[in-house]
């Protein structure tokens, strides 16, 4: 049977500009899902995120998925090696980077 | 159950767990309060308890040394806290800290326990030089309940205050603060004594409002020479069940004494948790940046009263 860890990762996290989760060892896992929410949101916000990956969970790069939601959203990811985390921000109607609070959950399988 | 009997354990008969995290978390996460108000917000907010570091399986690996890997096999369980921190004699910061829990329950009569663990300790490696005096502490305690106590015996290793080294020592002893003083000024839910790793006043030399440094308390563990390199080192702590008193702890290659009768607070039972057993291990960060608890095989044991 395959080991499965679900990870809250950010718990309605405030953040003011940038939006950058933890850095997540994952190395183990063959499959992850990022579960993305936006609390109370103003309307029009619009929260864009980058998958990321990291040889060493310092120094990261874009993977290629990206989440863009004003709501719930998820992403699957495979293949990313030990550390993943997610990056970006919030816009508001008039494309200005707006604070926001995000719940990320990663799911994790392998 | 580790497939690879270890030297540095020597658990007390009965082995209520003994957790390789090469197999899995092992039912250890994050420990995070009730949330049982309306919303689902937290039961209480006299400090932030909800944005600690996540707890992960590590293969510990860096980007100058690799992987490191555990003790035992590739995966540990890290523990991590965020890059934030509160002065030394504040109440701990939002993210200041990580946690990781296991939650059991007290085997028929039982007697004794003990809690053994390979451990280590790193900051983050996310500047140059050697960051052994951003972290501020680290330590491990239990959560138990017979039918008239809550109490958490513990131990904690303040490793540096303000960048400074303390490298000591101290344990969870008993409190004089009323409830009120004990949750920073607020007359809340919470006991006098309970949860002592974020409760209770905390003073600039890295004491707070329960917790005794031992007399022969100063070590020097190894952290080693570079923030990516691990040196596993075991820690045992052994409690007596029935008088609710410390008996043993050892870290490395020492065995500190705790003073005649010593023990934490005996605080009054809470409600639907008679029997816990709830070991925990935390880290904290001494500041703006993130570190981390590495534990590998956790060994959980007791002697109940046929095999004592």
């Amino acid at each position: 049977m395959k080991t499965f860890a679900s990870s809250v990762i950010e718990l309605r996290q405030p953040f003011e500009n940038e939006v950058v989760t933890h850095p997540f060892e994952c190395g183990w896992a063959d499959e992850a899902v990022f579960f993305v929410d936006l609390h109370d949101p103003a309307e029009g916000t619009s929260l864009d995120l980058r998958v990321q990956l990291s040889a060493d969970g310092i120094r990261w790069l874009d993977e290629g998925t990206r989440i863009t939601t004003s709501g719930s959203a998820f992403a699957r990811v495979t293949h990313f090696g030990g550390f993943l985390r997610l990056a970006g921000s919030a816009t508001d109607t008039h494309g200005v980077t707006t604070p926001v609070t995000v719940s990320v959950r990663l799911a994790l399988k392998g | 159950m580790s497939p690879h009997p270890s030297g540095y354990f020597t658990p007390l008969p009965r082995v209520l767990a003994a957790d390789d995290f090469d197999t899995g978390m092992n039912g250890w996460l994050d420990l995070r309060p009730n949330f049982v108000a309306p919303g689902f917000r937290e039961h209480s907010d006299e400090i932030d308890l909800i944005h600690w570091g996540p707890t992960m399986l590590s293969s510990a690996t860096f980007a100058f040394g690799g992987t490191h890997g555990s003790a035992q096999g590739t995966y540990s369980l890290k523990i991590s806290s965020r890059a934030h921190a509160a002065p030394a004699d504040e109440p701990p910061a939002a993210g200041s800290m990580g946690l990781a829990i296991k939650r059991l329950a007290v085997p028929p009569g039982a007697r004794r326990l003990r809690i053994e663990a390979l451990i280590a300790y790193k900051a983050e490696q996310d500047r140059p030089g050697l960051g052994v005096n951003d972290l501020r502490a680290f330590g491990f305690f239990v959560d138990l309940q017979d039918g008239e106590h809550r109490y958490m015996p513990g131990v904690r290793y303040v490793n540096a205050i303000d960048g400074e080294p303390v490298r000591r020592w101290q344990f969870y002893s008993p409190t004089e603060a009323s409830d009120e003083e004990w949750s920073y000024g607020r007359d809340g839910w919470h006991k006098a004594g309970i949860d002592p790793q974020w409760f209770g006043e905390r003073h600039a030399d890295g004491s707070t409002a329960a917790t005794t440094w031992f007399d022969d308390g100063h070590q020097h563990l190894i952290y080693n020479e570079s923030d990516d390199k691990l040196n596993w080192t075991p820690i045992s702590l052994t409690i007596d069940l029935g008088s609710r008193r410390y008996e043993r702890f050892s870290a490395g290659n020492r065995t500190l004494t705790f003073p005649d009768g010593a023990h934490p607070t005996w605080a009054p039972a809470y409600a639907e948790i008679e029997g816990l057993l709830n070991p925990v291990f935390f880290v904290e960060s001494g500041t703006d940046r993130r570190v981390s608890l590495f534990v590998d095989s956790v060994v959980i044991s007791a002697e109940t009263e046929e095999n004592a």
